[in-house]
Parts: C-alpha cells; structure tokens; sequence
C-alpha cells in the first residue's frame, strides 16, 4: 500500500505542475487545462464561497467527491492527493536519532489549531468575511508557485542558459540550444514573470516549509484548514488501524515512520482525524502487528480535538475580525442622503480589477487569493494587491498598467478564477467591458509639456474606433517658432482602461497618461459621467 | 527645432553625393546598390533588367504575389542559392487578416515560396510586435501560412538584440534585432494602412519592427526616423500589400468599416517608390509624406512615378 500511496502522490503532483505550466496562452483563445481543476475538488474553498456568496460554480460540486472520499476513507485526499500534502512530505525528511525522532512524532495538542482555523474561516465566511484564501493549501500553493517559484525557476533557467546561447561554440550549441527550445517552447513562461511582493510570498512559502523541520508534515498536522475541514468529516469513516498486542513490543518504529503524529502504537491511542494513512506504520512494523483497513467505526471517536470553547473564542474572532474590517473607510455603508456621496469616495483608484471581476463586496466573497489569474495573465499585468482593498482583500488581483496591461482579445484570466470572481467573458463582451479609465496628466504629457509630438496611446489604442483622439494645436518655442502638433485627448464612451496606453507611454518613469478604477463596468457606485451611466445609484 | 533644420541641411548634402555616386535613375538598366552605399547593411547590388516596379490586380492573392515579383523579373533576380532571407511582414497587432492591419498571409506565404524555390537556404519570417506576438503570431495567419511553406517564424528573443550603429542623424546606437543584420536578404511585405502620426504606415515605416529597446521614443520624430531605418535596413525587395488596405483609426484598425478591398499587390525595389505608389491608394500626394520626401533625398528612391518603369497588369 505504501508504494500505492507513492505512486499515486508522484502521479499528482506531477499533474499540478503539468496543469500549471498549462495555466498559459498556448495559440488558442480558450484554456484547456488550467490548474484550478484541483480547486473544484477542494470542499473547503466550495464551503467557504457558498457560506459567503450564496453561490457556486457547477464545476465545484466535484469537491462531493473529496466529501465522499474522506467519509468512507479518512484523510486518503491528505496523504495521496494532495500536492501540498507530497511537498510537505518531501520536505520533512531529517536525520534524527530514533529516540528523538519518536519523540517528536507524538500526537501534539497544538494539533487542534488547524480546528480552530476551520472553524474561524467557516464562521468568518458565513457572515460575509471570506479570508479562506489565506490558507487554503491550493490557494498557498498555487500562489507561491505563481508568484514565486515559477519565477525564480524562470530566472535561473534563463540566467543559466542565456549566455550560453549567445556564445559560439558549435558543440556547445548543439547541446544548448534544444535544450532552451524545449525548455521554452513546454516548460518556461513566455517572458520572464516579475510579480509585486513575489519575494515577500516566496519567503513565507520558504517559512512554511522550513517548519517541516521543526515537526514533519508541520502544516498537514498545525495549521492546513482543509486537513481540519477533512479530519472532522473522516471521524467517523471506515479506516480502521488494529494492533495485535499479543505481537506488539511497542519498539515504537511506527511512530517514528507516522506521517499524521495520529498514535498508531496501539488501537486505543490511535486517532482517526489525524491519520493521513499513509501506510507507513503498517511497514515498518517488524513483527506485521499493525493492520490498517477498513471496519465499522467501533468506539466512539473523541479524537477531534474541538472544544466548545474553541468554537465560541473563533466565532468571537471571526465577529471582530469582520467588525475590525468593515470599520475601514473603504467599506462605507450606501447611504442616499448626501448629494456628495460619502459612501461614494470609498473607491480606490489604483484598484483596477481584471475584467469580468465581479463587484467589489462580491469580488472579496468569491476571490481565494489563489493567483491563476496573475500566472496566466499574458501580459503579467495582474499582480497581488497589498493594502488596495483592504486587509480583507490582501494578495487580490488588481492590474499594474506600467508592467503590463490587459490584452483587448486575451479572455483568460476569467476562464482560470476557480470561483468566479472574475467571470468568464465572451470576446464581444470583453471588448466593452470597462475595468477604469484613463487620463493625461498634461503637466507630463510630452505633446502638452513640452511641445512635441508622441501620440504613442493613440497608435495602439485597441478599440476599433479609438478611444484616444488628438486635436491639432499651433504650439511656439523659445525662438518663436510655430509648428503645429498633436495633443492627445481620451474619448470617455469609448475608453475600456485597458491600460497599453500608459504601458508604452515614453515617459516611463511616471506616465503622461494613467488609468484609474473610475467607470469600471462591475461598480454601479464608481462612475463619473452622467450620459454614459447616469442612474444616480450608489 | 534646430537640430531638424541642421539634420536636414546634411541630409541635402548627403542625398546629393548620393545623386552625383549615380544611384536613382529612372527606368531601364537600375543598379539598386545606393541603398547599400548610403546605409549600415551592404547587400549584393541588383542588376534589373526589366521594370523597377509592378502593380498587379487580381482576386488570386497568391497569383498576384507572383505574378507581381515575376514582372521585375522573378525572385531569382534577388534571391540566389544558399542565400539567408529575412521576410518581414508587419505582425504587429492582435487582429485577423480581414481587419487588415496585418500582412495577408498568402502575400507572405507565396514569398516564402518563391524564396525556397528561387534557392534560400533559409527563410525567416518575423517581427517585433505590438500585442503579445504570441497571439499576434497566430491571430494573422502569418506563422501557420508561412510555417506551412517551410518557412521557420520564431518568436524574438531578447538575447538576439544587439546594439548597433544605424548610422543616422537621429538614430545612432540603437538595439537592432540580429537576424536582420546576418541575412543576405530582407524582403519587406507591409500592409498599407493609415497612421495618425506619420500619415500612412507603408514599407519604410515597416521597419519598426526590426527595432528594439525604447522605439516609443522614435514617434517624437518619426518621419526622419523612419528614412533613417530604412537607409540601415537596405530592403532587396518591397512588396506592399494592397489586397485590403486600412483606412482609418490605423494603424491597428479593428473595424471591417474602415477597410477597403484593393486585392492588389505592388512590387519594386525601390522602397520609396513603392510607397508613393501605395500613397495613391489613400487618395493622398505622396510629396506631402515627409518620409517619404526625406528618403528621396537621402537617395532611398524616388518620389517621381513617372521616373520608375511600372508594369501595371490585372489578372
């Protein structure tokens, strides 16, 4: 069962990075396997969401089969499937004397955290506070490796083999180079990915992984919420640890080699919700006196370490958590009273969400934070937010112009968002959907400042009549000269945000023109023109 | 605007010494090796036997690509065995062929061919885009109708940039794709379109994208930008295509309505020339399109129709 068990957890972590490499433009406008497929398997992200949304996507009834899964087996999703699972399995490999080793493999009463955590993120959700992203194993997964690992694996492989391209060895090249065509052509992102606070994700990510070091399977065991969510709905299964013993020398082997510190030494210790049955006791038992299988539940399982205290302090931490961050200016209540619209000026401008995002109080129930939409973004102009919308709202997407903008046919990142916060868009509707607006800051704008032509925006203003006009203008220098130039001018009908004019302004320290959330499609509240929007709604 | 007023004064001088080494003639026995004398590239001199340009109508894209360079004389004219050949069509924009802001990919296509045929060890089909190449590669049919001939279309990579002297007043050191700087050949395949700035996006405007590094920059003044790339990059070849033409909200279009369908091709080895000719289409004097009037007198070509032999034929 051991080999089984390693076998099927090769297999599927192989198939998390096969789907996150595919999670690219790959020549056709519809993605064929992105790796949010792992997401509608994840019960604990459809809870969350339906808790906080009211909705589902279809795809996540699939997590049913997880339900199912663990009901009738345990935590086999921990031990087989999971890829954070594997990693964290990989990494907690040590050399430690055997004493020491078993003494450290003991169930620990922290354990419970992961309970307190479900049971926090459960409460939150269910009173409109969804956070489940932030640790949520595929959403940690995902993105750390999207902003992080994907990267750096970009960085070195491109630092490593770049100048060995450009020098001219015939052997050389002829190792190297189909090498890097097929490291380019299957493996790498098209262009290097840089992400803002990439370092920052790659070092926790680094800090959850260290951790294994100090526990094995540390964040299985403390703190991963789904392991929770899994362990409660397993306590009741059919996995069933036996130990004879008549055979028995409690030499303590199997509790050296348990993946779940779950007590596998005898029947009475064992605890249910944290075995990750892993076989791995029943190996390395000399004397074959561990049988792990299937029977009728017998005793009555207190294994879920869950107080009822614990509960009530989470839900108290969920209600002021909720309290604390609705308390932010961002978050005014409507209110029709004032002409001026307090509630109004809650927007953020440099909050520009991808197109097909959902309103924003929407948009923060639905988003995971898991980060598909920044790897797959063919401009990698959707990188995390840090305090833009909130805490609540940390590491959302939101859309960087100066790095990249959002492509006028690319319909992307709504087809990867595993729980429809950003929806899918049809091209037509795309193509009208506004994600902000843009503006010239005439003080910088190099046709108002300085005289000049330039009128780059206008050149590659995508829609196809184009939102950026100029008017011709007699414009003096110094020495008294006339000459008639170009001024740039935004169109507000026709003005989507999408932001390549501000990507390719020359002024590229500072842009002469930049895009700010106002006249977003998604916001009723976030507008500015009367005969473009007018409805007076908040 | 000094340093305009004193670019062009040399520019005057030099398009002289170009007029008086003997290259712009019109007509008859041409030797195509101005180009080369004046600018950073030195390909082999062409030696035409028969007309200098060739405008050629007809539903048959693929015919009228070849009967168009057939009329100077066929392909062999430019092209020898073994030669490198760089086709550069404009890719630059993530739209489709009927929106015409891209090369038509038979026009590429049948070059490719006739290159492959005519010889060419290789033919390379390229372009620094605007949108993601990726999707612009696709969305034109460039890279499946050209790969399909046996043409290689590879995505640009940054290493393969190298910083030159373009020789020109305004462009000095400037990274310069190297592809274009080791081929025997470029063959130049734009689409005519209209462009707000330097009025029509034609040939000599085409080799942006060749360019790299902050070529934004080159709007500020782009008509002598553009003679200036032009004289470097010493096209063997123009071919325009004509079929469907753009003429407005350019040079990206997007809108069916601003198209209009030519289904004409234009060949000519002078890149001036060619664009005067195509400046017609739009129904706009070609000595009023400073790039072109500046490439006139760098000795690029000539402005003056009457000047160059064309074969006008419809099939």
């Amino acid at each position: 069962m051991r080999t089984a068990r390693r076998i099927s957890q090769v297999v599927f972590f192989c198939l998390f990075i096969f789907l996150l490499v595919m999670t690219e433009y790959n020549g056709t406008d519809q993605i064929s396997y992105p790796v949010k497929i792992f997401f509608d398997f994840d019960p604990l992200v459809a809870v969350a969401a339906f808790l906080a949304a009211h909705s589902l996507p279809a795809m996540m009834l699939w997590s049913l089969a997880t339900v199912a899964l663990t009901v009738a087996f345990g935590r086999i999703f921990c031990s087989w499937v999971c890829p954070m699972g594997t990693l964290s399995h990989v990494l907690s490999h040590n050399k430690l004397k055997t004493a020491e080793s078993v003494r450290r493999n003991r169930y620990h009463k922290r354990q419970s955290w992961k309970y307190v955590a479900v049971a926090f993120f459960l409460i939150a959700s269910a009173l409109g506070l969804q956070i489940v992203g932030f640790l949520d194993p595929f959403s940690v997964l995902i993105r750390s490796f999207a902003l992080a690992v994907n990267p750096v694996f970009n960085f070195l492989a491109r630092a490593l083999l770049y100048p060995l391209l450009t020098l001219d060895w015939p052997w050389l090249n002829a190792i190297v180079e189909p090498m890097f065509t097929f490291l380019r052509r299957y493996v790498l992102s098209f262009e290097q990915p840089y992400f803002y606070q990439g370092l920052f994700i790659g070092l926790l990510f680094v800090a959850i992984a260290v951790l294994n070091q100090v526990r094995r399977r540390f964040w299985c065991r403390f703190l991963c919420p789904l392991g929770a969510l899994l362990g409660l709905l397993g306590r009741f299964s059919f996995l069933k640890l036996v130990v004879n013993k008549e055979t028995c020398t409690s030499c303590m082997l199997c509790n050296r080699n348990c993946e779940g510190a779950c007590e596998p030494h005898s029947t009475e210790s064992w605890v249910r919700a944290e075995c990750l049955p892993c076989w791995n006791c029943v190996e390395a038992c000399p004397h074959g006196s561990i049988s792990l299988g299937l029977g009728l539940p017998g005793r009555k399982d207190a294994s879920v370490d869950l107080s009822k205290r614990a509960v009530l302090a989470s839900a108290g931490t969920a209600v002021g958590a909720l309290a604390l961050m609705r308390i932010d200016p961002r978050k005014l209540a409507p209110s029709s009273r004032v002409s001026s619209g307090r509630d109004s000026k809650k927007h953020n401008p440099l909050l520009i969400r991808p197109p097909g995002a959902v309103d924003e109080e929407e948009f923060l129930k639905r988003c995971i934070k898991c980060g598909e939409c920044m790897k797959v973004c063919i401009k990698n102009a959707i990188h995390p937010t840090l305090m833009e919308a909130g805490l609540e709202g940390l590491w959302t997407p939101y859309l960087k112009m100066q790095l990249g903008y959002c492509e006028f046919n690319c319909t992307l990142c709504g087809q990867v968002c595993p729980t429809g916060a950003i929806e899918k868009l049809t091209t037509e509707a795309k193509h009208v959907n506004r994600i902000g607006l843009a503006f010239f800051d005439r003080n910088r704008c190099i046709p108002f400042s300085l005289g000049r032509n330039c009128i780059v925006c206008e050149e590659v203003c995508p829609t196809p009549k184009k939102a950026i006009y100029f008017e011709e203008v007699e414009v003096t220098d110094r020495d008294g000269k006339r000459q008639v130039i170009k001024q740039p001018v935004i169109d507000p009908h026709l003005c989507i945000g999408c932001g390549i004019c501000e990507y390719v302004c020359p002024l590229v320290d500072k842009p002469g023109v930049y895009c700010t959330s106002i006249g977003e499609s998604r916001s009723s509240s976030n507008q500015l023109l009367l005969d473009v929007y007018g409805s007076g709604k908040i | 605007m000094s340093i305009n007023r004193k670019s062009f004064l040399k520019l005057v001088g030099a398009s002289a010494a170009a007029a008086a080494l003997g290259g712009c003639g019109g007509g008859g026995e041409r030797n195509a090796s101005a180009e080369a004398a004046a600018g950073g590239r030195s390909p082999r001199p062409v030696t035409l036997s028969g007309p200098g340009m060739s405008v050629v109508k007809g539903a048959d894209v693929r015919a009228i690509t070849r009967r168009a360079v057939a009329e100077l004389g066929g392909m062999g004219l430019f092209v020898s065995r073994g030669d490198k050949v760089l086709i550069k069509p404009n890719i630059g924009w993530d739209r489709v062929p009927a929106q015409a802001a891209t090369t038509n990919p038979d026009v590429v296509a049948e070059l490719c061919v006739m290159c492959l045929d005519a010889g060419a060890a290789r033919v390379i089909v390229l372009d620094n885009t605007i949108n993601d190449p990726r999707r612009c590669y696709v969305r034109s049919g460039i890279k499946a109708a050209a790969e399909e001939v046996g043409a290689e279309v590879p995505f640009l990579e940054d290493f393969n940039f190298s910083s030159v002297n373009v020789g020109g007043e305004l462009i000095r050191e400037w990274p310069v794709y190297r592809e274009a700087l080791e081929v025997d050949r470029i063959i130049n395949v734009p689409i005519a379109k209209h462009h707000s700035l330097s009025r029509l996006s034609l040939g000599m405007k085409n080799f942006y994208g060749l360019m790299g590094g902050r070529r934004n920059q080159l709007h500020q003044d782009v008509h002598l930008s553009i003679a200036e790339m032009t004289r470097f990059f010493a096209p063997a070849l123009t071919v325009i295509d004509a079929v469907r033409i753009l003429t407005a909200n350019g040079p990206s279009g997007g809108s069916l309505n601003d198209v209009k369908q030519l289904d004409t091709v234009i060949a000519s080895v002078d890149p001036v020339a060619a664009d005067a000719r195509a400046a017609g289409f739009f129904g706009i004097d070609p000595a009023t399109i400073s790039h072109l009037e500046i490439g006139s007198k760098m000795g690029l070509g000539t402005l003056d129709l009457n000047a160059i032999q064309t074969a006008e034929v419809e099939i």
